[in-house]
């Protein structure tokens, strides 16, 4: 028998509920074995000393208005009948359960991924949306094919062309965001003129002689 | 329970009144009866069954829960918060356990989730030392041991036993609690905490060990 093992028959060979063969076993490694019998004082004055708390009492009048505040804390947990509050109760105890801590882990693992299930739905819905009203814009909105048609032909124009944001926002629709803050930036000519198919929704549109006559249109 | 009595009962204490002489009278029998039968009453509807159950196990719980606690106040709060959890369920109490065992484990639950939330905010409140301590033949041999190396007050002893106690895990804490202080047996201890024989030996194993580290300068 290891000093281990004896050492954790101690309580028990002191409170004599060892059977015979074990307890002589236990006897006989104590007397070879002086660390083990250090521990095994050391273990017993600690008892001593533990049991010394059964000392500390309370005043005899202390449970004197136990009962009496007992049926108060009933009577107020009677009038607090709110449905989410027991609810609340009965999961509280669950959880404060001992052996269903590891129900606790799960719980915040499930809860995690339908956090983020949920952040993921409203990410992919909020795309649709997007993807909706562009489409909506670009096919049928008459107001942006006016707008469109008020800008200047590709060939004309330099590098770059810089509308002032309140010539456009006069016909876009109200829900439109421009993603260049202050300007509408459009692409140089001659990598459109090589293409066959329009890259932007504003190839798509015809340019007529009206095109021109836009006023603002800084170059 | 129905809550109209529960209602009642408690009107009856929050008024201040007192319970009719014969009501006193049947309590008086109440008391001569097991703790089954106070079970049944309380569960037909009979509030002052329960009241004796009350009276009868309010001490021994209290005991166990300010060990663990080192706190009066919180322990009385606790103990009154495991009365009437038990009273609320007592209709699911199908008596495959002891009242006691049933209502102890409760106490011990709730004290456990208490002392968790608590963590790092301990505060004492201690109840006194009986004098009676003073002729205890282990408090006499644990001075005459200790005294030579250092000088120690009762006062003294006393507070560093409950920092000691405060600072192992809330189960540690439970299982020494029970076993050296309250001299509960390894098998009661399982069943109040739900696990093995094995588990507590192992728990109050290490917990001694960590306690005699702690308690080095009086063992």
């Amino acid at each position: 028998m290891d000093c281990k093992k004896v050492q954790q028959l101690f309580d028990d060979l002191s409170h004599e509920r060892l059977a015979p063969d074990v307890a002589t076993q236990v006897r006989r490694h104590l007397a070879d074995c002086t660390d083990c019998r250090v521990v095994e004082q050391r273990s017993a004055r600690l008892q001593r000393l533990l049991a010394l708390k059964r000392y500390e009492r309370p005043t005899p009048e202390y449970f004197d208005n136990f009962l009496s505040e007992f049926h108060s804390r009933v009577l107020a947990e009677a009038q607090r009948t709110g449905w989410w509050e027991q609810v609340l109760e009965r999961i509280d105890d669950l959880l404060a359960i001992g052996s269903v801590r590891t129900w606790r882990y799960s719980l915040a693992g499930a809860m995690g991924v339908a956090v983020v299930m949920s952040l993921m739905w409203m990410s992919v819905r909020q795309t649709d949306d997007f993807a909706g009203t562009t489409g909506h814009t670009a096919s049928a909105d008459p107001s942006l094919v006016m707008a469109d048609s008020l800008l200047p032909p590709p060939r004309s124009t330099p590098a770059t062309i810089a509308a002032p944001l309140s010539d456009f926002a006069r016909v876009a629709p109200a829900d439109y965001q421009p993603t260049t803050a202050g300007s509408v930036v459009l692409d140089s000519t001659p990598a459109h003129a090589d293409s066959s198919a329009p890259r932007y929704m504003l190839d798509r549109i015809p340019v007529t002689s009206a095109s021109y006559d836009v006023p603002n249109v800084q170059f | 329970m129905k809550l109209t009595e529960t209602l009642k009962l408690g009107g009856r204490m929050l008024r201040g009144t007192n319970p009719p002489a014969p009501a006193i009278e049947r309590e008086v029998d109440l008391q001569h009866e097991e703790d089954e039968a106070l079970v049944r009453r309380t569960q037909n509807g009979d509030s002052t069954a329960f009241d004796v159950l009350v009276g009868r196990y309010k001490e021994r719980l209290y005991a166990t829960v300010y060990h663990m606690t080192s706190n009066h106040e919180d322990a009385n709060d606790l103990v009154q918060d495991t009365f009437i959890k038990a009273y609320k369920s007592l209709n699911s109490f199908r008596g495959q356990s002891s009242f006691y065992t049933w209502v102890y484990r409760i106490a011990v639950n709730r004290t456990i989730n208490f002392i968790k939330r608590r963590k790092n905010r301990n505060s004492y409140s201690l109840d006194d030392l009986d004098s009676s301590i003073q002729n205890d033949p282990d408090l006499v041999e644990l001075m005459s041991h200790v005294t030579p190396r250092r000088e120690v007050g009762l006062t003294e002893l006393h507070e560093k036993l409950n920092e000691a106690l405060q600072k192992l895990s809330e189960t540690h804490r439970a299982v020494v609690t029970m076993h050296d202080i309250q001299g509960m047996t390894h098998a009661d201890i399982a069943k109040a905490m739900k696990c093995s024989e094995g588990t507590v030996r192992s728990r109050l194993f290490y917990a001694r060990q960590q306690l005699q580290s702690l308690l080095s300068d009086y063992l």
